[in-house]
């Protein structure tokens, strides 16, 4: 920690949610190591990344939670919906069940953030093409009707993982800059880090964990 | 890690998931699930008693599970449930069993790498206690030592 408490000016809390094995886990991993994980257990509860990315020439912080698909975790990846910035809702197209349970999600991530948070539709592994189940003019439809972003992505190859990540925190800005999302609400998922002076830095340290807040 | 074992529940969810518990309870039969979401709540309070329950629910659907996934779940909440004790003695000993369910599980690795971290700085502070309170003694015996010299 030694450039100072913060070197970026916001957070913005994501959550990542879908059928189990989806590729959610696979997805965050990608975006914050650059790597695939080709045989990964399914999620205890729920996992936690951080990157930090740029937008609009401002350093933004990504709190990444990312929830277990399994049935069992239900109530307990409930709880990380709320205040939640942005949502990653993910499907596996080669299969199809898993498309057809995002309604279900949809319901969920609607009525337990609030109604700014970005929801972003991910179909993923397209490297898959040969055993496509869900196509993509389907997906796409889907997601205009319940005005939602849309890509289609892998968590194997990379492809558009950058893309969702950042186009999901692009959109959470554009809705800072025009007054839609209000910082001050208490769920809003987002937190200003304005730029402090340097001599009381030291002072006013927020302790790590702290900022790091889940609630 | 941090972020996972210090995230501390919502006083609604434990509010809502105690009283599905006591419903099932008072009708005569508290099923697994119920148990498990209450738990899970109870793990993540931030009072210790409900830690302590939280355990004690965990290792009660321990004991009548045969099932890997489920147990490695149990494991990791009671390992969970431990090092927001601070008890890192009993955490390490409930991660350890993961392994043997599922060898590269890296949640439980990176649980265990932060149990130990925590282990090896209690054990630091232990020391400075400890050290410092030998100095202060030192100290001390000195000044008697000089006293005595000088009358
Ligand atoms: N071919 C291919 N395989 C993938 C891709 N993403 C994930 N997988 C595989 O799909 C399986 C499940 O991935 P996970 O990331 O664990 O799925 P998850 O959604 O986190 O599952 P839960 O934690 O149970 O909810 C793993 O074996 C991955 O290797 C992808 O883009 N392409
Ligand atoms: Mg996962």
């Amino acid at each position: 920690m030694a450039a100072g408490p913060y070197n970026y000016s916001y957070i913005f809390k994501y959550i990542i949610i879908g059928d189990m094995g989806v590729g959610k886990s696979c997805l965050l991993h990608q975006f914050t190591e650059k790597k695939f994980m080709a045989d990964c257990p399914h999620t205890i509860g729920v996992e936690f990344g951080t990157r930090i990315i740029e937008v609009a020439s401002q350093k933004i912080k990504l709190q990444i939670w990312d929830t277990a698909g399994q049935e069992r975790f239900r109530a307990v990846t409930r709880s990380y919906y709320r205040g939640a910035a942005g949502a990653l809702m993910v499907y596996d197209i080669t299969r199809r069940s898993t498309y057809n349970h995002l309604s279900s999600w949809l319901t969920d991530a609607r009525n337990l953030t609030n109604p700014n948070t970005v929801i972003f539709l991910i179909g993923n592994k397209c490297d898959l093409d040969a055993q496509r189940d869900v196509t993509y003019e389907e997906a796409k439809q889907f997601a205009e009707e319940n005005g939602l972003m849309f890509l289609e992505c892998s968590a194997k190859t990379g492809e558009n993982v950058e893309d969702a990540f950042l186009d999901t925190a692009k959109k959470i800005y554009q809705n800072i800059q025009d007054g839609s999302l209000d910082l001050n609400a208490a769920e809003s998922g987002v937190q200003h880090k304005p730029a402090t002076p340097r001599i009381t830095m030291n002072a006013g340290v927020q302790p790590p964990n702290k900022e790091g807040c889940a609630c | 890690m941090d972020q996972i074992v210090n995230e501390n529940v919502s006083a609604a969810d434990l509010k809502k998931y105690e009283g599905l518990y006591l419903e099932q309870q008072r009708r005569g039969h508290v099923s697994e699930r119920t148990q498990f979401d209450y738990a899970l709540c109870l793990v993540r309070s931030k009072y210790a008693e409900d830690k302590h329950k939280g355990i004690s629910f965990l290792m009660d659907l321990l004991r009548s599970s045969s099932d890997n996934q489920t147990m490695r779940d149990y494991y990791f909440y009671i390992a969970v449930a431990y090092t927001r004790l601070k008890d890192y003695e009993r955490a390490l000993d409930n991660v350890e069993p993961i392994f043997k369910l599922e060898p590269n599980n890296k949640q439980a690795q990176e649980l265990k790498t932060y149990i130990k971290k925590k282990l090896k700085n209690d054990g630091l502070i232990g020391m400075a206690v400890v050290g410092g309170a030998a100095l202060a003694l030192g100290g001390v015996v000195a000044a008697t030592i000089a006293a005595v010299k000088k009358s």
